[in-house]
């Protein structure tokens, strides 16, 4: 209108080509990216030189996560990422290697006696905990009794209530005395929930010995601060026994979304993220300014049948749903590559795993024979499915379910919210009216006896997460064996044989383990990982 | 003044009676919401044995009448009680984000108002041209536009691209920027297009007329006299708008990694966290009632024939 002029049209018009402008500039927003590099950080932080041994007075390494830790207590946490931050401070008697083997780390060394009910740690000397207190067997011992202490909430107590006493010997021995043989219990020390912390600590910094806000350990990074849904931080410890980490600060930023951690990555906010968007993984592989580490990780991604569901009883039928499944394409094309097609019911990091003879190739004319050979036809299941909980959970379900609907079987999935999620698999049998639903397994530690309870039926719902309601005497007197098998040799051969059983049973459809996908900016190197969905990086570096 | 205090004791009841009501909704529908959160907190992992212990801490072995009376009890009292998933006070976790929301919803409602003012009075005054469809469009594209998709636009554009602002998190003074004009986009479409028709609606007045008959200046008659008449509408979709903001803010603060309450109700929710699901509703509740007084105040402000009795 006539009216409107002068100054207020130009501002008006100025802020359209803006917006203008910035839809363009987003349009072509992919090129650009590639186009402008890091170069501040890449070359300041070259000339620090970034040898191994070195180390850098100021500069901090920064890892995008997306969880925000319900709590920094080594007993209590539950998850991996979580655990994963807390072992930058707190360090356990023993761990494992990038192939999943057993390594020393607070304890040079351990033997188990022949009947198997003591086991014996050497601990490594000259180690001080990050407040200045001695490493000790006596210190040991008091975490010990704390991990078992009914007054402490832990939730994953269960393969260390096997431990009746702890005795300290003297200053560098730690002596367990166990109820019964357990001889997967050394292994079971590799989890965050049995680290070591300062037991002077429990009672300073805000700590109460029922609750850790505040975790000294040993390990190469003192923890300095946790701000809720934003970060935590922690500083590097200068009387750490091993190698001094490269970086002086690290900080753990809490970003829920897997877009947002790429984009401050790309950004050059964050060094080093983990699950990026599945389905950028090729584009962020061609991006020359971050490198990507396709970890293969221990869990397991299946459909477990309702093995006592009248529909499903018979072993031909579940054996045609697994002939029926297209692994290799979904993977190929649903996940991005993003996973390893399973050839046992456990992943190849267990111990105790073993390849099985028939691994269940896609063949859905041999499927559709084996339904006819059962007599089954017109075969309809009820199938679940989460969304966002395992990598594309939800789009793998729907794939699958179009492979079933080649073979005559209708299995459309339907998904729900997590806990809903949850309460819903693991309703005993006589409520669950589930044939089928999505779920993935990842044991707390990397041995087949922690693969097994999936397949026991001690472990059906709601004592565990059998949720196949899978039984079969010879596999479960074969497991029962094998978890108190003190020779590990013929242990790993009991494993050996039940899973091959369990795989002819096929109470599950056997689809594949997850990798886990950890991305880092090209200035940084030595980036690792461990096959337990961890990310290493705390011998980190700049590249050269 | 008797009136206005007597008014302001009436406004003080309903705001605790529908507090009471938000308290007793929030209650039932988290519990109403399937799910087990001992189960939740334990994770998969756990033995039942360690699940039971775990339901037992957290007093939800309890028949939910007792829970509900501890409840009412504590809250009577200011306690909101103790987070099931961190095990640590819900008010001092309320009282370290809180700031975060509030920065976050000040920001987008004065971006969103003043730029969704301009908008709307360009618009309106400039009816049916070219300029007016751009920004209707505009407006419109502001409404469909997802936090979720819009915020990644803007970080695309200027933390990764430009390098301007942080991505996202609150580590910087520069960081409200981006999640502060991704929420504002979202309200400032809802001014815009209320500033539109509000404007439209006066300039048609006689009273219009008469100032540019006695010789005006354009921009005087727009922004002194249409302006404020048209602004008891403008002010009320602002207020109303803020309950919707906060609902935005959920999202932008779980995109834009900003340590707020919304990012906190997420993951509350997620793990079946009842305390602090219940926590963060009554105070997003008060802040609501606090937001929709303060407009009701601005009222007498902007028309001084508005009296409160």
């Amino acid at each position: 209108m006539r009216f409107w002029r002068g100054r207020t049209r130009a501002l008006v018009s100025t802020a359209a080509s803006l917006a203008a402008l910035l839809l363009l500039a987003a349009a072509c927003g992919g090129g650009a990216t590639t186009g402008t590099a890091p170069a501040s950080e890449a070359t300041s932080e070259a000339s620090e030189g970034g040898a191994a041994g070195q180390i850098s007075p100021d500069a901090t390494l920064t890892v995008a996560v997306g969880v925000d830790p319900d709590s920094l207590d080594p007993v209590q946490q539950t998850t991996t990422t979580v655990s994963n931050i807390v072992d930058s401070a707190v360090e356990t008697l023993v761990t494992v290697d990038q192939d999943g083997k057993l390594t020393p780390l607070l304890a040079e060394s351990w033997d188990v006696s022949p009947d198997g009910l003591t086991v014996t740690f050497h601990l490594r000397s000259g180690v001080s905990f990050q407040d200045g207190e001695p490493f000790d067997a006596q210190a040991v011992k008091k975490n010990f009794e704390r991990l078992l202490d009914p007054n402490v909430k832990v939730p994953q107590r269960a393969p260390f209530t096997v431990i009746q006493s702890v005795e300290a010997p003297d200053d560098s021995t730690v002596v367990l005395h166990l109820s019964h043989t357990s001889p997967a219990l050394v292994s079971a020390l590799t989890a965050t929930t049995a680290g070591i912390l300062a037991p002077d600590s429990w009672t300073q910094h805000g700590n109460s010995y029922e609750n850790i806000v505040f975790p000294v350990g040993t390990g190469p990074f003192a923890f300095k601060e946790y701000v809720k849904g934003d970060h935590v931080s922690f500083d590097r410890y200068d009387g750490y026994w091993g190698e001094k980490p490269y970086y002086a600060h690290l900080t753990f930023k809490i970003v829920p979304e897997a877009a947002t951690r790429e984009t401050m990555l790309l950004a050059g906010q964050a060094d080093v993220i983990i699950l990026p968007p599945i389905s950028d993984l090729a584009a962020l592989e061609q991006n020359p300014q971050v490198k990507v580490l396709v970890a293969p990780s221990d869990r397991t991604i299946f459909i477990a049948l309702n093995t006592q569901s009248p529909k499903l009883k018979d072993p031909r039928v579940r054996q045609a749903l697994n002939y029926a499944v297209d692994k290799d394409s979904i993977i190929k094309n649903v996940l991005f590559g993003a996973a390893t097609k399973l050839d046992a019911p456990s992943a190849p990091s267990l111990f105790g795993y073993c390849p099985v003879s028939d691994p269940y190739d896609y063949d859905p004319a041999k499927a559709k024979e084996l339904l006819s050979e059962a007599g089954v036809s017109n075969l309809s299941l009820k199938f679940i499915a989460p969304t966002g909980r395992y990598v594309q959970d939800f789009q793998a379900a729907q794939a699958i379910a179009g492979n079933l609907a080649a073979i005559g079987v209708d299995a459309n999935p339907e998904t729900m919210d997590w806990p809903t999620y949850i309460a819903t698999i693991t309703r005993p049998l006589a409520q669950n009216d589930l044939d089928m639903h999505f779920l993935g397994w990842a044991p707390s530690y990397l041995d087949a006896s922690q693969q097994m309870v999936q397949f026991e039926k001690s472990q059906w719902p709601p004592n565990g997460l059998a949720t196949s309601f899978y039984t079969n005497p010879d596999v479960e007197a074969l497991v029962a064996q094998a978890d108190q098998e003190v020779d590990q040799q013929k242990r790993a051969d009991l494993y050996c044989q039940a899973m091959q059983k369990i795989w002819d049973d096929a109470p599950w459809i056997f689809l594949w383990t997850q990798n886990f996908p950890i991305v880092y900016s090209a200035s940084v190197t030595n980036v690792g990982y461990l096959p337990i969905e961890k990310f290493v990086v705390l011998h980190a570096r700049p590249a050269k | 003044m008797k009136g206005f205090t007597s008014y302001l004791v009436a406004r003080l009841g309903t705001s605790l009676v529908t507090l009471f009501g938000v308290a007793v909704a929030v209650f039932l529908l988290v519990r109403l919401l399937p799910g087990d959160p001992a189960r939740v907190i334990a994770g998969l992992l756990a033995t039942p044995d360690e699940v039971e212990r775990i339901r037992h801490q957290l007093g939800f072995d309890r028949p939910e009448t007792v829970q509900f009376a501890i409840f009412l009890g504590h809250l009577a009292v200011g306690d909101l009680g103790v987070s099931a998933r961190t095990s640590e006070p819900v008010a001092r976790e309320l009282a370290s984000r809180l700031p975060y929301t509030i920065e976050l919803a000040l920001a987008a409602t004065v971006v969103g108002s003043l730029a969704g003012i301009l908008a709307g009075v360009a618009s309106a005054t400039r009816r049916r041209t070219f300029w007016d469809y751009v920004l209707s469009l505009g407006s419109l594209g502001g409404i469909s536009m997802p936090v979720y998709w819009s915020g990644v636009l803007l970080m695309i554009v200027f933390a990764v691209d430009l390098r301007w602002f942080p991505a996202a998190g609150a580590s910087q003074p520069t960081s409200i920027v981006l999640p502060g004009v991704t929420l504002a986009f979202f309200s400032m479409a809802f001014v815009t297009r209320m500033t539109r028709a509000s404007m439209l609606d006066v300039l048609r007045q006689d009273f219009v007329r008469t100032a540019y008959a006695k010789g005006l200046d354009g921009r005087r008659v727009v922004f002194r006299h249409a302006l404020q008449n048209a602004f008891i509408p403008i002010v009320t979709v602002i207020g109303l708008q803020f309950g919707n903001l906060l609902g935005g803010a959920v999202l932008t603060e779980t995109v834009f990694a900003w340590p707020g309450l919304g990012q906190l109700l997420v993951q509350s929710i997620e793990a079946r966290d009842y305390p602090m699901v219940q926590g963060i509703i009554l105070v997003y509740a008060t802040m609501v009632i606090v937001v929709n007084f303060a407009v009701d105040m601005l009222y007498a402000y902007i028309d001084p024939r508005v009296r409160y009795t």
